[in-house]
């Protein structure tokens, strides 16, 4: 009996059971997916029969053949890939650089200026997507990359964790550099950056997950369905006719498989980033 | 890591005393490193929030045109409308809902996936997979799952004898089925901050329990739970400011509906200012809003201060 | 003692390749998709029809682009209703909308001709042989605006009645032509379905209970009851309340008493019910007839039954062309975009074959337009039928609409009573009467 309850793993909960429990909710939870992919694989006629059933007749990539065939999906992938891909690395660059600034220099100025930003934190974006379109309009970045992008950079949250991170770092590496010479942003790129890399890895991660999930700025400021990212497209074009339900499908795990698969690699860094954000929060 | 330690142990150091007496010019060379992200800040978050400000003051139209200065009309008429009100109503009742379940179930995931070996990678992967999809992919699996009759939720149902549901068109659940799919998709962010905190907490307590010959549930009862505080704290603070601003699935599986039901105040603003084209009534509903975040983000930070607590 | 290299590696040339990632990324971020194609002619087209006429419109629009392969034309469906006006309304006020639009006649009036859209260049209609005679007069002039010209009218479509022939003539209710007898007042109509209702095991008459066929149903049955909404100016409210009820205590009968219809159904699950054989009949627009050809249900299709009198009397609804606005309107590619125009008006008796009344007349006194069946069995009903009222706040997908189909779908549920959802709806129109106009 302990040899099995070693196996299962620690007992400080009553092991077997509890393995049991998590192991059936954890199937439990795929159900959805799982059956998100049964239906994408099952043939048209096939989705809506009664009473329901797991096997079709025959398995198919029929669903996905024409869903990928209309090819607007391919380009919303595309527009997905390159709007989170900017929004994360600006996002970084531009944080971590101001957190470094708040935290390592000084002007005149720098802590109203951060408690500035720290207010921001409480303005939720929704409340703002009406000025924000009008300012769009205005500036003529409506349907445009620009345009979903730069208000996704707006991210004083990233710039409070960042500096906090920052003003735990000994000062010793820094002052060594400045005596040798370095200036200020050699220092901020050869030494504190490295030296942060797990927290701009959770950063980093989070800020794509976000800007890649997002739907609501860009369903407002995205008219022309080629410019729509993936969440948008998806709920605003009409690909397929009538009820196909198996299309759906496909289409909808074509969208969001990538990220799955990136989380199932990526695993380790994104749970070690939302600890650090938690713990440091 | 070595560097992870030495970060927990040495204190934030106030900036170097050679820089006052630096000449001006290179005093204000810190302010470049912030300006591109205050410039940022300043264009997409500061703007917006005044001239929200000020249009709603405006009876500002999305199809062009004059616009007349209107004084306090905006905020009268919201005042006096009942789908403000409503929809008020509904984000609210949306949290009320959703943050029990999301905060037990966020704890309840991560006991079971702290203890397992094996099983961890597996378990971690099914809590967490959901939430990494896009809204638009979760609603359309679930509005799948909820049809009547094909559906495979109703068909459950009715396997094991209970009369089917309508999930998305019945007023009195349409409501309770959202609140579930949002369950699914973002437990999982929950979990992790539990799971990280869980592991945070040193062995040598239950260790000590263990040989004082207490049972697991006195463990988890004296030791886990109030270890487990802070971070709850954090994740009601997270989860009630989320909420309110739900507006994505709701208005992607019901639209609002079944007649209005579920609209929330989000969807509201998005329906006065894009739909109806009165972007100056839209801005004064999103200033009321915006007001009622604030009060409640301020009265939650001091309910709950994120400060560091020593693991004594 | 000094870090000499990152423990991570970040050599020169992953920072030149980052670098020239981001350029990259930037540049490419700085045009739009419209920059990225090139030079041909260009015309971007949007509609909604994700229905059953989608593929028709789809198959029509293929044939174009290849007749024509000196333009370049982009053909983008978005979900109907609201999300589609809106967004149409959005990129129009950005003023880099497409260069084409569907519109349907009844949101004209509230899509601010001559801000939200531009007028249409009727010497380039002329010669393309776009003209007013060749319309329906009371069509052409709901077109009109201001003496500007702001829409061209593809079709009519109105609420028409499905039926399922083997059902129905398993139950006695065809006659000699295969064809459904005419079913008039409540008490017919009812007792047919319930027989429907035997055979199938389920529903007699399919409808959807969500989007906006509740209006369409309660504006059909109001209307052949000779119920107003608005007086001549489209300021006062005159809702016949005994009317208005009379109305929805019939839909009401049908849900929640006799149980002939569905309580609950989204438009999705009212189109699949009819199409599996859980309805034999069903209440929608004429689009659906490709989808039920293409899933070879035993089908046809007639004019709504006459419930209350007036027969042709159905709600229903024009799609029109449109010209969002553009703040640097290009002429080669509004030309182009009108020859697509003048080629779908001629060749509407394809677009007939996907279920709607074409409006060109050319087309619709035409003997092969006169020969398709089913289509034609209810191309009367294209000359009575009753668009929403002329208001700004009207129209299809309009918020006076989904307040309506909130109300009235209530009663279906049985979570409204008529009174109440008339009285929801009577304050729903008041509050829209007295909102001051944004157009």
């Amino acid at each position: 009996m302990t040899r099995l309850r070693a196996a299962l793993g620690r007992t400080t909960f009553g092991g077997a059971t509890l393995s049991l429990i998590g192991l059936l909710l954890a199937l439990l939870w795929l159900v959805p997916l799982a059956w998100a992919v049964d239906t994408a694989l099952k043939p048209e006629a096939e989705t809506t029969v009664m009473p329901v059933s797991w096997i079709p007749s025959e398995f198919t990539l029929e669903a996905f053949r024409i869903i990928l065939g209309q090819g607007d999906i391919i380009r919303w992938l595309f527009n997905s890939l390159l709007v989170a891909s900017l929004v994360t690395i600006l996002t970084l660059a531009l944080t971590s650089l101001a957190a470094y600034g708040f935290s390592r220099t000084t002007f005149p100025g720098r802590r109203w200026l951060f408690a500035a930003v720290l207010a921001g934190i409480m303005v939720p974006p929704q409340v703002l997507i009406v000025p924000l379109f009008d300012e769009m309009r205005a500036l003529g970045l409506v349907d445009t990359y620009w345009g979903m992008i730069l208000p996704q950079l707006v991210a004083p949250a990233m710039v409070f964790i960042l500096k906090k991170f920052f003003d735990g770092i000994p000062r010793d590496y820094e002052e060594a550099a400045e005596l040798d010479g370095a200036s200020r942003l050699r220092i901020f790129w050869s030494v504190v950056l490295p030296m942060s890399r797990p927290i701009l890895a959770a950063v980093g991660i989070f800020t794509f997950i976000s800007a890649w999930n997002n739907f609501l700025w860009p369903f407002i400021v995205i008219t022309d369905p080629e410019m729509m990212t993936i969440p948008v497209g998806l709920y605003s074009v009409q690909g397929s006719f009538g009820v196909r339900y198996a299309q759906t499908m496909a289409a909808a795990l074509i969208a969001g498989l990538p990220l799955v698969i990136l989380y199932a690699i990526l695993q380790r860094h994104v749970i070690r980033g939302v600890g650090q954000a938690g713990l440091k929060g | 890591m070595a560097v992870h330690t030495a970060v927990r142990q040495t204190s934030a150091a106030a900036p170097s005393d050679t820089t006052r007496t630096q000449p001006l010019l290179s005093r204000l060379g810190g302010l470049w490193f912030v300006l591109p992200f205050v410039i940022v800040y300043a264009l997409f978050m500061v703007w917006p929030v005044l001239t929200g400000l000020w249009s709603s003051f405006f009876n500002t139209s999305l199809a062009g045109g004059d616009s007349e200065f209107l004084g306090l009309d905006n905020y009268l008429e919201m005042v006096r409308d009942d789908a403000v009100w409503t929809s008020l109503w509904h984000t609210i009742l949306f949290t009320l809902l959703s943050t029990p379940p999301l905060v037990l179930l966020g704890l309840v995931m991560a006991l079971l996936a702290h203890r397992a070996r094996r099983l961890g990678w597996f378990l971690r992967f099914a809590y967490f997979a959901p939430f990494v999809l896009p809204v638009t992919v979760v609603t359309l699996i679930w509005i799948w799952l909820y049809q009547p009759g094909f559906g495979l939720i109703n068909d459950a149902l009715t396997r094991i004898g209970l009369s089917e549901v309508a999930w998305l068109t019945d007023e009195r659940v349409a409501m309770i089925a959202i609140v579930l799919t949002t369950t699914w998709w973002t437990v999982g962010f929950n979990f992790l901050l539990y799971l990280a905190a869980l592991q945070a907490i040193p062995r040598e307590l239950y260790e000590a329990a263990s040989v004082d010959g207490s049972s697991s549930f006195q463990q988890l009862w004296h030791i886990t739970l109030p270890m487990l505080r802070r971070t709850t704290g954090l994740i009601i603070v997270l989860q009630l400011i989320a909420s309110l601003k739900v507006f994505d699935q709701v208005y992607l599986m019901t639209g609002g509906g079944p007649n209005f039901s579920t609209r929330p105040i989000i969807q509201y603003i998005y329906e006065t200012g894009f739909t109806s084209y009165r972007i100056g009534f839209a801005s004064a509903i999103s200033y009321m809003l915006f007001a009622l975040i604030v009060v409640v983000s301020i009265a939650q930070f001091k309910l709950f201060p994120a400060r560091e607590e020593s693991a004594s | 003692m000094r870090p000499t290299h990152t423990p991570y590696g970040l050599s020169r040339r992953s920072l030149l390749a980052g670098t020239a990632g981001i350029v990259a990324g930037i540049g490419l971020s700085a045009c739009t998709a419209d920059d990225l194609i090139g030079n041909r002619t260009r015309v971007r087209y949007w509609n909604l029809f994700g229905g059953g006429d989608g593929a028709r419109m789809t198959q029509m629009t293929d044939a174009f682009i290849e007749s024509r392969p000196d333009i370049d034309f982009r053909a983008t469906t978005l979900a109907w209703g609201a999300p589609y006006y809106t967004k149409l309304a959005m990129s129009a006020a950005g003023g880099r909308a497409p260069e084409l639009a569907i519109l349907h006649l009844s949101r004209l009036g509230g899509y601010a001709p001559g801000r939200l859209l531009d007028p249409f260049p009727l010497d380039m209609l002329a010669e393309l042989g776009i003209t007013q005679d060749r319309f329906l007069p009371d069509i052409w002039n709901r077109c009109t605006v201001d003496g500007e010209l702001y829409a061209i009218p593809l079709d009519t479509h109105p609420f028409v009645l499905y039926y399922n022939v083997d059902i129905c003539r398993e139950i006695g209710l065809l006659d000699s032509n295969d064809q459904l007898i005419p079913l008039s007042g409540t008490d017919e109509l009812i007792e047919a379905f319930v027989e429907a209702r035997r055979v199938t095991g389920n529903l007699g008459v399919s409808l959807s209970t969500g989007d906006v066929s509740p209006w369409r149903l309660w504006w059909t049955l109001y209307r052949q009851l000779d119920g107003e909404l608005f007086d001549e100016s489209g300021t006062e409210l005159i809702l016949d309340e005994e009317r208005g009820l009379e109305a929805l205590e019939f839909m009401r009968r049908l849900s929640i008493e006799e149980e002939v219809a569905p309580r609950g159904a989204d438009y999705q699950a009212a189109v699949a019910n009819f199409s599996n054989g859980q309805a034999a009949f069903l209440f929608n627009g004429g689009w659906e007839v490709t989808t039920f050809q293409t899933q070879q249900v035993p089908f046809s299709m007639t004019t709504f039954p006459n419930v209350f009198g007036n027969t042709n009397r159905t709600q229903g609804d024009c799609h029109c062309f449109v010209l969002p606005h553009q703040r640097n309107r290009d002429w080669d590619n509004t030309r182009a975009a009108l020859e697509y125009v003048a080629y779908m008006l001629q060749n509407s008796v394809d677009w007939a074959a996907g279920g709607h009344v074409p409006s060109y007349l050319p087309v619709v006194e035409s003997p092969e337009y006169l020969n398709l069946t089913p289509q034609s069995h209810y191309r009367h009903a294209a000359e009575n039928v009753q668009l929403d009222p002329d208001v700004w706040f009207s129209g299809s997908a309009s918020d006076m609409e989904s307040q309506a189909s909130g109300a009235f779908g209530a009663v279906h549920a049985g979570t409204n009573t008529p009174q109440e959802a008339l009285d929801q709806f009577r304050g729903a129109l008041q509050r829209l009467l007295d909102t001051p106009s944004p157009v």
